[in-house]
């Protein structure tokens, strides 16, 4: 009879300890052992306001300035990330400001959750431009322009600007841009690349064996972003201002038809298929971007880079890919409680020096136009070419809508490219799709 | 006699043959990763089975360049911690369905069963919420109480199916002479089903240990994750991806559940039959 | 008397406690938002909005849905009987008398169960099926065929889907059946032996029926996490950026293309209570002998 009651005792007490001793201590430990930027960061909210409230009071200013950490969560390449960090800390050093970026995968679920979060949640975000429709509509993001002077903007090519803007309001400050490029490998692609699709196309069909595993261009063919180049020549969209799907246009389904005979010779479209073969020099030529870059390096090949601005349709419209902005965001909460140091960390990431150095460390394209002015920028080739790519490249849709849309684009694609379907007769369907999931957001 | 020995030894040879056929498949996508790995640098996914140079320094670099032991131990943590819970929890709870009988038993087994039907994956948003309330976030604690209430059924219904199949004339014997319920689980059930308890526990540590995405949405921080939340977290991403790097965390998260699988074994073998009791 | 009849939920509370807060919780309050309007446009305003969601959600039971139910109960029956079969051969065989190595297949073969889901599968799709490297395709071309790829059609990446997650659910289901065989009583096997039972007599009349009882919950347990797979189907052949075309779809991959990526929280709650409410009149009706045995 005892025995029993101690049984079950031991075990509340376990139910109770699991609850709350365990998990505070450790959570607490964890904090600590880490240099707890979180810890941290909410005790220096409360120590700012007093060490403002004392400052007002004594005129004592700038003597001793509280430490405040910011965080910030991003989905990107380390490399770029550490650019930012390292050039924004130098920058802030002496306002005892510290940036740190954390990487998690799955960034816009994340944000979903923590967002509004402020306990937990980052004060800052590093994502393309997008999802930002999305973010705002979920009333988590503060516009940037409320904690800088639009000013600090001026000198920033007006696509960038434009971008990261939702409804009017900014609520992303651009750091760099990406348009797809055409990158060839000097020592396989013969003579000069062509300038129109045509004659790219009948250097593929004499220079392809799909059975020896020997392509002349590989392409992610069957994703949106990476066709988005022809449907846009063609004067096709995805989704255009309106939040309407363009999937049965006639303009897109051309251009999909169009794509598909390229798609037949190049490859199975997956990027890590596409990337491999151009790595191992099994393929001449690649659509891709500066995120490629460190593996062609890698791999020691000799790059060579052609703007796909410079390439014309058979309409005689250039290729018009998608230009994404990466940039950052503001998160609410931060905005309210961190406002001082978060705009003195947006002041230092719109000075032309972090372009500057994001060129020179990851052929980054920066947003901020006074960058160019930089001889080593002036002469990077693939942040030269993504400029010039940016007159005719137009910015990927940042409506809310714009979310959904990927994922029946996407399987038209596959349907088309993959499956063997007839656009004729499923472009319908995946309208309708992408109709519906528009309509299931609301 | 000759014969049969002969005829055994033939067949016992043949069975190591099949057997070494069939691991030698299965770990067919292990060797390709072991060959990634080994192989240097490169974006590459495209080698060859066996690697053609060989260089120990992506596990290395896994070992020093990333918090892999803090990982590590954050793992230890986890699922040795969940398995403590879980388990503790589950063995009553399993020992009361199986002995006792009493109104609504069925009832409850059978709901249990059905909740479990619901995809887990929904729940991520009411926990958020509900961890949010009881500041649980961030924190290995409450990230246990998550995975040992996920493997709780599991763990109930296992382990009940297995206590069903001990004679029950082994514990009234024991309540002749004297034993209170406690010291029947204790003395006689659990060394009796060791072989489920000790399943029952490696399918809870390995859950625990392979789980990433719980892992990687409730605990915030480089230095809280688990292995696999880690190596999600860093490498789950196409484009930043370094495949010999993955590959070779991949398999090191892997070892250390092989050796205490092999460690295991032999106490896998039943107390029923080891022991003789059998009634 | 009382104490007795109080006494079974006493040693089970702490485990129903524990689920209620981790396992129904959750479905309450999913049933909570699926009431709601809560969506992008009203991430914190969200209001009741009663039965609308749950009308949208029966609209998604179309005939898409039904293909996908009928897709859902193809691949669990099927990947359940190969999976108990082939197990069953191989923890026989695991148990040979005299097998010294077993202790060493047994530790390889747990190794695909020891990584992370999305790391096999990762490893399958680029290492196995890849159209360039994969070695299927490899051994395909070196015997002289035509390259083929295996995820493009429903069919073929049923297939593929199919072996994958026998690799990946095998190890378990050996190592279930492997210590329910330990529970068998030697001696049985020797009066059979001498009475002149063969292979097949022996583990119709000896071992099934002694391991039935134990297997059972794994068996049932495993069906339901076989019914709700989602990650191979959708990592193999539906993840955004590198979909191969087909459109093989289960219940929950059909719910999360149809429901989820629209970030409607109140309509895919909706969904999630309706598919929930599926799959127990399925089991309820369906499976005999999840009441035996209780």
């Amino acid at each position: 009879m005892k025995k029993k009651c101690l049984v079950f005792g031991l075990i509340a007490a376990m139910l109770i300890g699991s609850f709350t001793g365990c998990s505070s201590k450790k959570s607490n430990n964890q904090a600590t052992e880490n240099n707890g930027t979180k810890e941290t960061t909410t005790e220096t909210k409360e120590t700012t306001d007093d060490a403002q409230n004392t400052d007002e009071t004594s005129g004592d200013t700038k003597a001793n300035v509280e430490p405040v950490a910011i965080t910030v969560w991003h989905d990107g390449a380390d490399n770029i990330m550490q650019t930012i960090q390292d050039y924004v800390n130098e920058q802030l050093s002496a306002d005892q400001i510290t940036v740190t970026f954390e990487k998690k995968t799955g960034l816009t679920d994340q944000l979903k959750l923590y967002g509004n979060d402020s306990a937990n949640g980052p004060d800052l975000y590093f994502y393309a431009h997008d999802s930002l429709g999305m973010f705002a509509e979920m009333g988590i993001l503060a516009p940037v322009t409320d904690l800088v002077e639009a000013s600090t903007m001026g000198d920033f090519l007006p696509m960038t600007v434009d971008a990261c803007t939702y409804k009017d309001t900014q609520y992303m400050m651009p750091v760099y841009f990406e348009t797809l490029l055409f990158m060839y490998n000097k020592a396989l692609w013969e003579g000069e690349v062509p300038s129109t699709m045509d004659e790219i196309y009948d250097y593929m069909v004499a220079h392809t064996d799909t059975k020896a595993g020997t392509y002349a261009l590989v392409n992610q063919h069957s994703t949106a972003y990476n066709v988005a180049p022809i449907i846009n020549g063609f004067g096709g969209y995805i989704i255009n201002e309106d939040a309407k799907p363009g999937l049965n246009e006639q303009a897109t389904k051309d251009a999909i038809t169009y794509n598909k005979k390229f798609a037949e010779l190049e490859a199975d479209g997956d990027y890590n298929t596409v990337t491999t073969l151009f790595n191992e020099g099994k393929a001449a030529a690649i659509m891709g971007g500066p995120w490629l870059v460190s593996g062609i390096q890698e791999a020691g090949i000799d790059l060579g880079i052609k703007a796909l601005s410079s390439i014309t349709l058979p309409n005689g419209n250039a290729l018009a890919p998608y230009s994404g902005v990466q940039g950052i965001g503001v998160l609410k909460y931060a905005a309210e409680n961190k406002k001082e140091a978060i705009a003195k960390v947006l002041t230092a990431i719109s000075t032309d020096g972090l372009g500057i150095a994001l060129c020179k460390s990851a052929n980054c394209a920066p947003a901020n136009g006074k960058s160019y002015n930089d001889a080593d920028v002036s002469v990077n080739e693939m942040a030269m070419a993504m400029r010039a790519t940016a007159s005719t490249a137009v910015p990927m849709p940042n409506i809310p809508e714009m979310s959904v849309m990927w994922g029946p684009a996407e399987s038209l694609l596959a349907a088309v490219n993959k499956s063997g379907d007839d656009v004729e007769k499923v472009a319908d369907q995946y309208q309708k799709d992408a109709e519906t999931a528009i309509k299931d957001m609301q | 006699m000759m014969n049969k020995k002969t005829k055994k030894r033939i067949g016992l040879i043949l069975l190591n043959i099949f057997f070494l056929t069939i691991c030698f498949l299965a770990l067919i996508p292990i060797l390709y990763a072991f060959t990634l790995s080994v192989s240097g640098e490169g974006g590459a996914i495209s080698s060859s089975m066996l690697p053609t140079s060989f260089t120990l320094k992506n596990y290395a670099a896994v070992l020093n360049e990333k918090p892999f032991l803090v990982w590590f131990k954050n793992s230890m943590v986890l699922s040795v911690g969940t398995m403590i819970v879980a388990m503790s929890f589950a063995v009553v709870a399993a020992y009361a369905f199986s002995r006792f009988q009493f109104r609504g038993k069925r009832a409850v087994l059978l709901l249990l069963l059905l909740l479990n039907a619901f995809p887990q994956i929904l729940s991520m948003f009411a926990i958020f919420r509900l961890f949010k309330t009881l500041n649980l976030l961030n924190s290995q604690g409450g990230l246990i109480l998550i995975y040992a209430g996920s493997m709780c059924i599991f763990s109930i219904w296992n382990m009940k199916g297995y206590f069903d199949t001990i004679p029950i004339e082994i514990e009234e014997a024991s309540k002749i002479d004297g034993a209170s319920n406690g010291q029947l689980l204790t003395k006689i059930i659990l060394p009796l089903a060791r072989p489920a308890i000790i399943v029952t526990s490696v399918m809870v540590l390995i859950f625990v240990w392979n789980e990433y995405l719980f892992a990687t949405t409730f605990l915030l921080n480089d230095n809280s994750y688990t292995l696999a939340g880690g190596l999600y977290q860093l490498q789950a991403n196409d484009y930043t991806r370094s495949w010999p790097m993955f590959t070779a965390a991949a398999i090191m998260v892997s070892i250390p559940i092989l050796i205490i699988f092999f460690a295991i074994q032999k106490y896998m073998v039943s107390g029923l039959t080891a022991g003789g009791v059998k009634g | 008397m009382k104490r007795k009849k109080r006494l079974p939920w006493l040693y089970s509370t702490p485990a129903l406690l524990l689920i209620s807060a981790i396992i129904v919780f959750p479905i309450l309050y999913t049933g909570y938002i699926s009431f709601t309007n809560m969506n992008v446009f009203h991430w914190f305003d969200y209001k009741l909005i009663g039965f609308q969601n749950y009308q949208r959600a029966l609209l998604k039971v179309d005939s898409g849905f039904l293909k996908a139910i009928l897709t859902t109960l193809v691949w669990t029956i099927i990947n359940m009987v190969l999976q108990v079969g082939i197990a069953y051969l191989i923890a026989l065989g695991l148990n040979t008398p005299g097998l010294k190595l077993s202790r060493l297949y047994k530790t390889l073969l747990m190794f695909p169960w020891a990584m992370p889901a999305y790391v096999s599968i990762l490893l399958w799709r680029v290492g196995i099926y890849n159209t360039e490297f994969g070695l299927l395709n490899k051994i395909l071309v070196a015997l002289g065929c035509d390259k083929m790829n295996f995820l493009s059609e429903n069919v073929p990446a049923f297939l593929s889907c199919m072996v994958l997650n026998l690799w990946m659910a095998l190890p378990f289901m050996i190592m279930m059946i492997d210590g329910a065989l330990q529970s068998v009583d030697r001696c049985y096997y020797e009066s059979a032996t001498l009475d002149g039972a063969g292979f097949l007599v022996k583990n119709l009349y000896i071992t099934i029926p002694s391991i039935k009882k134990i297997i059972a919950p794994a068996v049932i347990m495993t069906t339901f996490t076989t019914f709700k797979q989602f990650d191979i189907i959708y990592l193999l052949t539906l993840q955004k950026g590198s979909l191969t075309g087909s459109t093989l779809q289960t219940i929950i991959t059909y719910a999360h293309q149809n429901a989820f990526v629209s970030n409607n929280y109140g309509l895919s709650s909706a969904v999630s209570i309706v598919i929930f409410l599926i799959i127990i009149v399925f089991s309820l009706y369906t499976n005999r002998g999840i009441k035996e045995e209780v």
